[in-house]
């Protein structure tokens, strides 16, 4: 009998090459978007909110944010951007993308203080400030929790608690989070929601939630003798999964607008925001020359990988990356197969049912089905997030590896089973030693193919408050207020990452299935 | 032993068998034959059971094995089946095909079926192609390996659904040698072929089947020089005597000449017979009756004698008298003439076809 241990080294020197294509690659990314971010262009300089309001003009405000209408009185004129979240609104103006953005000023100052450049912020303020307080999920089970709430914000106030915060984390830019003491016997959990992306309210530090309302989370949890455990949206998540119940309690530093007080109920103001308005610096942009090019990206590196050790924040996201992956690859792969097992054979019943969940499954985008199961089917379920997208993920997974099967064993043809019959095999065994050794053939090239769009497909898991990579990325990048290396890291790690998955599939592939290879160079020996 | 009993099997537009009914002892060789769309094949199937017989049974040994809650596999063990694809198993060499099943359903061990395997393989004579895949090998090469691996398992019976008519022509030699081979080891062999000369060579029974029964079941002797039934007849008389209308000048005489081609393979005429077919048939029609072709159809009939060896090709057509020597391409029919053994035409002004010329090869 043959068996080929050339497979093995062919895998190797493959892999060996990719790694390099990878690096080479990723290296030529690096250097195409850094040359890009050094040129700019010249524009008017605008020095005034007055300047702001021309046709021409783009101003950013944040998704559902009561900044929309304060741009729509001030500048009728200008057009109005929506942004997703602060460091691609920052990032945006800083490139002219959006002439200005309007909004939340403490998160500007402290932007620019942290070394973003390219942008600077027009004097004094516009409006009369946001509100921004704690929202309570309608479907809370602690009773009368605003009621709590309120009455533990009017004590910190009065006893100086809120001041000594304000000055800590707003005035001093102190980014130490104090030591809050844990409920003794909690007989509550307190989930609270938030964001982590708005410094600094809410954000990472040293590898750990930290900022103005995680504190005061904390000690509301510890003040109430209850548990606290915290779960991480995006803006835009953040209201539907508190109106659905996933949280107890928003402490984001969200703003109460009519909207959202109309799903949530709001306590009494936390905190009162001011508005200010970012434009771009072209003044202190500058060509700056390669070594200035260099420098800037080692401290670009420092930032996004050293500094307060962020790199353990990419750490976690890429293992958690892995995990909803390989679960999903797994679970996937036997649900595939097992439901394939049961239509094999033509049960009317079963072949219906299968098709229409796969037409369902295939037929949604698969962040909207990742957000259907969280929000809608698991609504009222206790499921974390990450148990949701290995569901979604196995689900669409094993719908295509149901597909894969069906159509491999399609190509093999209906003669070699009756071959089989015909030489006294029963059905399951000729199915198990004859079809699918030959079906696998046809079927692993395609298998390899979807564990790759597998491993970028689970990037949209931060829409249910998973912290994988693409989300932890995010999270770097909301505190470096730089896009360049958070993104570039990232991508390189998912071609890893991909690399990684395939070198184990094609070890599994050499084990496991006997016999000849259908293309490769073993098939010349004679 | 096996009994066919009303055996029928019916699908949503068609019922290829009715009603066939058989008695098959041990050792016996039939030849199945007949017209397409017969149900030759089908009738094979069934009795692997490939196929579920709607209606009838299928009597193995004492056993009906269409019996509700009958384990198939247990017939199929006593039973081979070689088929007109091969079907050979593409992930494994031509010696792992033919162990695969012995050491899976027979529990042998390797060793056992390896030796097996390459005693076999030496009977169909393929030792140097051991290690060679499927894909490899030529369609006669294939069609042996098949042979091997079914006899590996020792079958009591082997059914053959049209083993050589997916082969070249060159390679229908070797794939009948190893059949006749096997004919001479006492097993029971069920083939169903177009090659009727191959048929009556090696079997000692032949059923001819039509109208979706066995419709005459005799020796090869009485099926083939004496049939007892008209539609017998007439399938008989067909595979001896080759008849087409030339119906105009838009006729596909080179479909003609590929259908010709496969007259004389079928009966066996040497090649140098068939090219001087071929040459008298091109001279007949390209050129002497180019003429006729245009106002009448014309009846081409081609009849071959095995004792004498001759072939007779005849072409009748009406219309007014029309003398080859007199009327036609003077060259072409002075070539004709001196190539054939006689030509001769024939005037008769009272019959339906009023011309007959015959050429005698």
């Amino acid at each position: 009998m043959k068996i080929n241990n050339r497979v093995d080294r062919t895998v190797l020197v493959k892999l060996g090459q990719k790694t390099i294509t990878v690096l080479t690659m990723s290296l030529i990314l690096v250097l195409v978007a850094g040359l890009l971010t050094a040129c700019g262009t010249e524009t008017e300089v605008i020095t005034s909110p007055e300047q702001l309001n021309r046709e021409d003009a783009k101003i950013g405000v944040a998704t559902d944010a009561p900044e929309f209408a304060l741009v729509e009185e001030r500048f009728p004129k200008a057009e109005v951007v929506y942004t997703q979240d602060l460091i691609a609104a920052f990032t945006s103006v800083a490139q002219g993308k959006m002439d200005a953005y309007v909004g939340n000023k403490l998160n500007m100052e402290l932007a620019i203080y942290n070394g973003l450049q390219g942008v600077r912020l027009l004097d004094g303020t516009i409006g009369e400030g946001n509100v921004s307080a704690v929202a309570i999920s309608p479907r809370t089970e602690i009773p009368d929790l605003k009621g709590k709430i309120n009455e533990f914000l009017k004590q910190v106030k009065e006893d100086g608690t809120l001041d000594d915060m304000r000055s800590r984390w707003i005035d001093k830019r102190d980014m130490a989070m104090p030591t809050i003491l844990e409920a003794k016997d909690p007989q509550l959990n307190l989930v609270v929601g938030t964001t982590g992306l708005s410094e600094p309210f809410t954000c990472y530090v040293n590898g750990e939630l930290a900022g103005y309302d995680v504190e005061l989370a904390k000690r509301f949890a510890s003040w109430l003798g209850a548990s606290i455990e915290f779960k991480l949206y995006d803006y835009s998540g953040i209201v539907p999964a508190a109106q659905g119940g996933d949280v107890d309690c928003v402490f984001a530093n969200l703003y109460v607008t009519p909207e959202r007080e109309k799903a949530l109920e709001f306590s009494n103001p936390t905190f009162i925001v001011d508005i200010g308005v970012m434009v771009r610096d072209t003044g202190s942009q500058n060509g700056g020359g390669i070594a200035a090019f260099f420098s800037s990206v080692k401290e670009s590196f420092e930032k996004t990988f050293l500094t307060e050790d962020r790199w353990l924040l990419f750490v976690g996201g890429i293992v958690t990356t892995l995990l909803i992956t390989v679960l999903a690859i797994i679970l996937g792969t036997l649900i595939g197969f097992a439901v394939y097992m049961v239509c094999r054979n033509g049960n009317r019943a079963a072949n219906a049912i299968t098709r229409f969940c796969i037409w369902l499954i295939e037929g949604m985008p698969v962040v909207v089905l990742l957000m259907i199961l969280y929000y809608v089917l698991f609504e009222r379920v206790n499921l974390s997030g990450v148990t949701v997208s290995v569901m979604a993920f196995t689900l669409i997974f094993a719908a295509a590896v149901f597909n894969m099967l069906k159509a491999g064993v399609a190509t093999v043809g209906k003669g070699q089973m009756e071959a089989a019959y015909s030489l006294g095999y029963t059905d399951t065994k000729a199915f198990f030693n004859i079809m699918l050794p030959q079906a696998l053939r046809h079927v692993m090239p395609t298998y390899k193919a979807q564990i790759k769009a597998l491993i970028k497909a689970t990037a949209v898991v931060g829409y249910v408050a998973v912290q994988d990579l693409t989300k932890m990325g995010d999270i770097v990048r909301s505190r470096t207020y730089e896009a360049f290396f958070p993104l570039i890291a990232i991508a390189v790690v998912y071609f890893i990452l991909a690399a990684i998955l395939i070198w184990i599939v094609n070890k599994i592939e050499v084990r496991a299935i006997p016999g000849r290879r259908p293309n490769g160079d073993d098939q010349k020996k004679g | 032993m096996i009994e066919l009993v009303h055996l029928e099997k019916r699908y949503e537009n068609s019922a290829p068998l009715v009603d066939v009914n058989a008695v098959i002892n041990d050792g016996d060789v039939i030849s199945i034959i007949g017209p397409s769309g017969t149900g030759k094949s089908t009738l094979i199937r069934c009795i692997n059971m490939l196929e579920r017989p709607t209606g009838g049974r299928i009597i193995l040994d004492g056993v009906d094995i269409c019996a509700p809650g009958y384990d198939v596999t247990k017939a199929r063990r006593k039973m081979g089946m070689v088929f007109q694809s091969f079907n050979l198993f593409g992930h494994l060499n031509v010696i792992e095909n033919i162990m695969q099943a012995q050491i899976d359903i027979l529990k042998r061990p390797k060793s056992e079926a390896y030796a097996t395997g390459m005693k076999l393989l030496r009977r169909v004579g393929l030792t140097s192609r051991e290690t060679n895949y499927p894909d490899e090998l030529s369609g006669g090469q294939k069609q042996r390996v098949a042979i091997a691996r079914t006899l590996a398992m020792d079958p009591e019976v082997i059914l053959f659904d049209e083993p050589t008519s997916a082969l070249d022509p060159t390679m229908v030699g070797e794939v009948q040698s190893v059949i006749r081979d096997l004919a001479n080891t006492e097993k029971t062999m069920l083939i169903v072929t177009h090659e009727m000369n191959f048929a009556r060579a090696i079997c000692n029974r032949v059923f001819y089947m039509d109208q979706g029964g066995i419709y005459e079941d005799g020796t090869p002797d009485q099926v083939f020089d004496n049939p007892q039934r008209d539609r017998t007849r007439r399938f008989v008389r067909r595979l001896k005597v080759l008849e087409f209308t030339i119906d105009g000048p838009d006729f596909d005489l080179a479909g003609a000449e590929t259908e010709i081609g496969g007259y004389c393979s079928q009966n066996d005429i040497s090649s140098r017979a068939k090219y001087r077919i071929d040459l008298t048939f091109e001279e007949l029609t390209y050129h002497i009756l180019q003429p006729v072709i245009e106002r009448v159809p014309v009846q081409i009939t081609i009849e071959y004698t095995e004792e004498e060896e001759n072939t007779e090709i005849t072409a009748s057509f009406g219309g007014e008298k029309f003398d080859p020597a007199e009327n036609g391409d003077d060259f072409s029919y002075i070539v004709l003439q001196s190539t054939v053994k006689s030509l001769s035409h024939h005037y008769d002004p009272k019959a339906e076809q009023t011309n007959t010329i015959r050429v005698l090869i």
